[in-house]
C-alpha cells in the first residue's frame, strides 16, 4: 500500500534528520548560537564510518560487526571534535551579536565540505563490503536491513538521551544550566563541563546520522552535509528552538511530508523546497514554532 | 478634575500567579506620585502594564481621558508616555548626548519615509544639552555609554524620558544602585523637575527619599492596592510598616 | 580591455548588491540569508519583459518595484517570527523561491530563461551604467545614514525595545529597510540579467545569498566605503585567483571565518583599530 510505504519512507529518512537536528538543537538551547558546521561533522562522521569498516573488514568475519565498531568509534571522535570547535570557534565569541558565531559557522562548515573534497577527493567513498544489507519484511512493504537499523538507532539514541536528561544528576544539572546558567553555576554546577557534554552528545549523534546514511546510501560524498544543514535549522525552529521532544516529532514529520509531497506537490515544489514551504505556513500560523520553547 | 492618568482594576496573571489583582490608582497633573510597595509587589509589573510590554489580562489605562488598551508602546509614547527603565537601557553604539537627541527628535522619527527628508539636528541638539545641564551630566556628553558609571547612566535614562516632552514621566527604580549622595541629588532633580511642572509617577524602594519628595504614595503589596494617601499618614499605618518588616521600615525610621 | 570592462561591471554589479543588503542588515540589524531571491526576482520580472517587447528602462523599473513588493511582504512575514528566527526565515524564503522557480516552465525551469535581448549600450556603456548605479546608491546610503531615517535605524539595530520607548514605530522601519534593499537588488538583478543575458536559478540560490552576506559582513556591518571595497575584491577574488581555483572555495570559508572570529566589524574596525593606533604613535 503506497501511503504505508511513502509513511515508513519518510520515518526513516525522518530519523536520519531527528538525529543531526537534536544536536543542533542541543547547542541553541544551551547558548543561542545557530550551529551550521554541525552537518559538517555529520560527513565527517559518515567519512569515518566507512573508513574504519572497511579497514576492519579484512580484519573482522562479519561486516555489521565492523560496522558496529566503527559506528562507535567515529561517534566518539566527532563527539570530541565538537568539543574542539566549541572551544576554538564560539567559546571566544560568545558575548559578540549573534550573526557573528552565525557567519563563523557557515564559514567553518563551506571549508570543512572542501576540505572533505580536498583529503578524501570529489567522488566520495563507499562500504566495500556493505553491512545490512538484505531485506526484511514488515507489514506491507520490505525494508532492508539497514533502514530499520536507521528507525531503532534513532530511538535508541535519542531515547536514551532523554533519560539522561530526565533520570541523571548530569541530565539535571545540564537542564539546569539551559535555563538559568547563573543560577546553575551558583549552585556549583559546571558550565564549561556541561557545554563539553552538550557538544559531543550532539556531534556524536550527527556521526552516527552520517554512519547510518552511508549504509542506506552507501555513498558518503563532500557536499553531503549541505542539504541536511538547511533543513535542520528549518526543523530546529519548528520544534521550537531548544526543545528536543519537538525538534524530534518536527523532524519525523518532516520526513513523512517530505515523502507524500514530492508525489503529490512535485509539480510546484521541488523537495528541498517543502521543508521551508512547510516552516514558513507553519510560522504564519504559530509564530513561536509548532511547539512552545522554553 | 478628570486626572490625567487613570489606571482601573488592571489584573495580570502569569499562569496561576496573580501578579496584580484589581488594582486601581490615579494621577492628577503636576503630581508626584510614589508607588511603593515590598519586593515582589508588582510595582514594576504595573508600570509595564501602563507601557504596554505587559498586556492586563482585565482593567483599563486612560491617559487624558484617550484609552491605552491595545495600543503598541511606540504609539502610547507618542500619546504622551515617558519612562526609564530600572536596568538601564542606554544605546550603546551612541553617545551620551545622542541618545537624547535621538528621543527630543521624535517628532522626526515618526513616519520612516517623512525621516528620510529631514537631515537637521541642530535643534534637537539644542535641547538634549539643556537637559544634560539640567540632570547635571553636560561634562559626559560626547561619551560611549560603556565608559560611565551608574550614577550618569541612570541620569541619561531621566533625561532621555524628558526630552521626549512626556505628559506623564514614569521612572522605575532610578535611585536603584546609587549610593546615598547620588540618590539624594537625583531624588532633589527628580522634586524640581515636578516643581518645574512635570507629572511624575516615581517607583521606587528607597522609602527614605520617596517620603522625602513625593506628594501622594500609593502602596501595593502582594499584587494588591494596600493604601494611597499622604507619606505621613500612609507610613503611619499598621498594615503598611507589617507589609515592610524586615524591609524597608528600617530606612523609614531613619528620616 | 574587454576583459576588465567585465570585470568592471561584476564588480559594479556586486557593490550594489552589498550596498543594498547592508541596509537591511547593516543599517536595520536585521540578518537575511536570502537575499539573493530578491535579486532573482528583479532579474527574472525585468527578463521576461524585455523579451516580452518591453523597453529596457521600464523593465528595469519593474523588476525593482516587484523585488520591493516581495521584500515588504517577506518583511510582513518577517515581523511575525522572533528574532532567533528571521535568519533561517529568510533562508527558508530564498529556497522557497527557487523551490518555485525550478518547476515553472515560463519561468525556464531548471534551464533558465536565454537570449535576452541586449539593451543596445555596448559593453562600455553598460559599464558606466553600472558604475554610476553603483555610485548612486552609495550616495544614497550615505545619505540614509545621516538623515533621521538613519539614526532611528541605529537605534533599532541597537536595542529594538528601547527604540520603541523613544517612540519609534519599529516594525515600520523594518518594513522600509526592507521595501529599499530589496528593491535596489532587484535592480541589480535586472542590471546583471541584461549583461549576461542568460539566467538560471543556480544564481540566486543559497550559496550566492550567503556571498553577499559575506560581504556585508567582511567589509564592516553598516559601514558604507567598507562594504564597497569588500563587495568589489571579494567579487573578483575567484577571478584574480584563478591559478589557485581549486582552494578557492576553501580559502573563502576559511576568510569568513576567520574575520568572525579575530575582527567581527570587518575591514571597518580593522582599519578603525589601525587609525587609533596611528593616531596614538603620533602623539606619543
Amino acid at each position: 500500500m503506497l501511503a504505508f510505504e511513502l509513511i515508513v519512507q519518510g520515518l526513516v529518512q525522518g530519523s536520519i534528520y531527528a538525529l543531526i537536528a537534536v544536536g543542533l538543537t542541543l547547542v541553541y538551547g544551551l547558548l543561542r548560537i545557530l550551529h551550521v558546521a554541525h552537518a559538517g561533522l555529520f560527513t565527517l562522521g559518515g567519512y569515518f564510518c566507512v573508513l574504519i569498516t572497511n579497514l576492519l573488514v579484512g580484519v573482522l568475519p562479519s561486516p555489521t560487526g565492523s560496522f558496529a565498531i566503527a559506528v562507535i568509534l567515529s561517534m566518539v571522535v566527532v563527539g570530541v571534535l565538537g568539543i574542539v570547535i566549541y572551544r576554538l570557534c564560539y567559546q571566544p565569541i560568545l558575548d559578540k551579536p549573534p550573526y557573528v558565531a552565525l557567519i563563523a559557522s557557515i564559514g567553518l562548515f563551506i571549508a570543512m565540505e572542501e576540505l572533505f573534497r580536498l583529503v578524501f577527493g570529489p567522488y566520495g567513498i563507499s562500504y566495500t563490503n556493505p553491512p545490512m544489507a538484505e531485506s526484511v519484511e514488515f507489514l506491507f512493504t520490505s525494508l532492508k536491513q539497514a533502514e530499520v537499523l536507521t528507525m531503532l538507532g534513532a530511538i535508541v539514541l535519542i531515547g536514551g538521551l532523554a533519560v539522561l536528561a530526565s533520570r541523571t544528576r548530569l541530565g539535571v544539572a545540564w537542564r539546569a544550566t539551559v535555563t538559568d546558567p547563573e543560577m546553575a553555576q551558583s549552585f556549583g554546577i559546571d558550565i564549561i563541563k556541561v557545554r563539553y557534554l552538550n557538544f559531543f552528545i550532539g556531534s556524536a549523534l550527527a556521526a552516527a546520522a552520517g554512519g547510518l546514511v552511508a549504509l542506506l546510501s552507501n555513498l558518503v560524498e563532500p557536499t553531503m552535509g549541505s542539504v541536511p544543514s538547511y533543513k535542520a535549522l528549518a526543523i530546529i525552529v519548528l520544534g521550537g528552538l531548544g526543545d528536543v521532544r519537538g525538534t524530534l516529532i518536527a523532524a519525523l514529520a518532516l520526513g513523512v511530508i517530505e515523502s507524500f509531497g514530492t508525489i503529490y506537490l512535485g509539480d510546484i515544489l521541488d523537495r528541498d523546497a517543502i521543508a521551508f514551504a512547510f516552516l514558513i505556513v507553519v510560522l504564519m500560523l504559530r509564530p513561536q514554532g509548532l511547539f512552545r520553547s522554553a | 478634575m478628570t486626572p490625567l492618568l487613570d489606571v482601573r482594576d488592571i489584573s495580570v496573571s502569569f499562569g496561576g500567579v496573580h501578579a496584580l489583582q484589581d488594582v486601581s490608582f490615579q494621577v492628577e497633573e503636576g503630581e508626584l506620585l510614589g508607588l511603593i510597595g515590598p519586593n515582589g509587589a508588582g510595582k514594576t509589573t504595573a508600570m509595564r502594564v501602563v507601557t504596554g510590554v505587559v498586556t492586563p489580562n482585565a482593567g483599563s489605562i486612560l491617559l487624558d481621558g484617550n484609552a491605552l488598551t491595545g495600543k503598541p508602546i511606540h504609539e502610547r509614547v507618542r500619546m504622551g508616555l515617558g519612562m526609564s527603565q530600572q536596568i538601564v537601557k542606554p544605546f550603546r553604539s551612541m553617545s551620551v548626548l545622542d541618545n537624547i537627541v535621538l528621543a527630543a527628535g521624535n517628532a522626526r522619527t515618526h513616519a520612516p519615509i517623512a525621516a528620510l527628508f529631514m537631515r537637521d539636528r541642530s535643534a534637537e541638539r539644542g535641547k538634549a544639552k539643556a537637559l544634560l545641564e539640567l540632570l547635571g551630566i553636560s561634562d559626559a556628553a560626547g561619551a560611549r555609554p560603556a565608559e560611565l558609571p551608574l550614577g550618569y547612566l541612570k541620569r541619561l535614562e531621566v533625561a532621555r524620558a524628558l526630552a521626549l516632552e512626556p505628559r506623564v514621566l514614569l521612572l522605575d527604580e532610578p535611585l536603584a544602585g546609587l549610593n546615598h549622595m547620588e540618590a539624594e541629588k537625583l531624588s532633589d532633580t527628580i522634586r524640581d523637575l515636578n516643581r518645574n511642572g512635570t507629572t511624575i509617577v516615581l517607583i521606587e524602594h528607597n522609602l527614605g527619599e520617596v517620603m522625602r519628595i513625593c506628594s501622594r504614595l500609593f502602596v501595593l503589596d502582594n499584587g494588591c492596592t494596600l493604601k494611597t494617601g499622604g507619606p505621613a499618614e500612609v507610613m503611619a499605618d499598621p498594615r503598611v510598616r507589617a507589609a515592610y518588616l524586615g524591609e524597608g521600615a528600617a530606612n523609614a525610621e531613619t528620616h | 580591455m574587454e576583459y576588465a570592462i567585465t570585470l568592471g561591471i561584476l564588480m559594479g554589479n556586486s557593490v550594489i548588491l552589498a550596498l543594498s543588503l547592508n541596509l537591511i542588515s547593516g543599517y536595520c540589524g536585521q540578518i537575511s540569508l536570502g537575499h539573493a531571491a530578491f535579486y532573482g526576482v528583479g532579474a527574472y520580472c525585468a527578463a521576461l519583459m524585455t523579451k516580452a517587447g518591453i523597453p529596457f528602462a521600464i523593465a528595469l523599473a519593474a523588476g525593482m518595484g516587484l523585488a520591493g513588493v516581495v521584500g515588504v511582504i517577506v518583511g510582513l512575514a518577517s515581523l511575525r517570527v522572533r528574532e532567533d528566527f528571521l535568519a533561517i526565515t529568510t533562508m527558508g524564503v530564498g529556497f522557497l523561491f527557487l523551490g518555485i522557480v525550478r518547476q515553472q516552465d515560463w519561468l525556464g525551469g531548471e534551464m533558465g530563461i536565454y537570449a535576452i535581448p541586449d539593451p543596445g549600450l555596448g559593453k562600455t556603456g553598460y559599464l558606466i551604467l553600472t558604475l554610476a548605479v553603483a555610485a548612486a546608491v552609495a550616495v544614497f546610503s550615505l545619505y540614509v545614514k545621516r538623515s533621521w531615517m538613519g539614526f532611528s535605524f541605529d537605534a533599532i539595530a541597537d536595542d529594538e525595545d528601547t527604540a520603541r520607548m523613544l517612540g519609534i514605530d519599529v516594525s515600520r522601519y523594518k518594513l522600509t529597510a526592507f521595501a529599499m534593499g530589496t528593491a535596489i537588488a532587484g535592480l541589480a538583478g535586472g542590471l546583471y540579467a541584461h549583461d549576461i543575458k542568460y539566467i538560471g536559478p543556480d544564481s540566486f540560490g543559497f550559496v550566492e545569498s550567503i556571498s553577499i552576506l559575506s560581504m556585508v559582513v567582511i567589509g564592516g556591518i553598516g559601514s558604507v566605503p567598507g562594504v564597497i571595497i569588500a563587495a568589489a575584491v571579494l567579487s573578483v577574488l575567484p577571478q584574480w585567483m584563478q591559478f589557485i581555483a581549486e582552494y578557492k572555495l576553501l580559502i573563502y570559508g576559511g576568510l569568513l571565518f576567520a574575520v568572525m572570529r579575530f575582527s567581527p566589524g570587518g575591514l571597518a574596525e580593522m582599519a578603525n583599530r589601525a587609525i587609533r593606533r596611528w593616531a596614538r604613535e603620533k602623539t606619543a
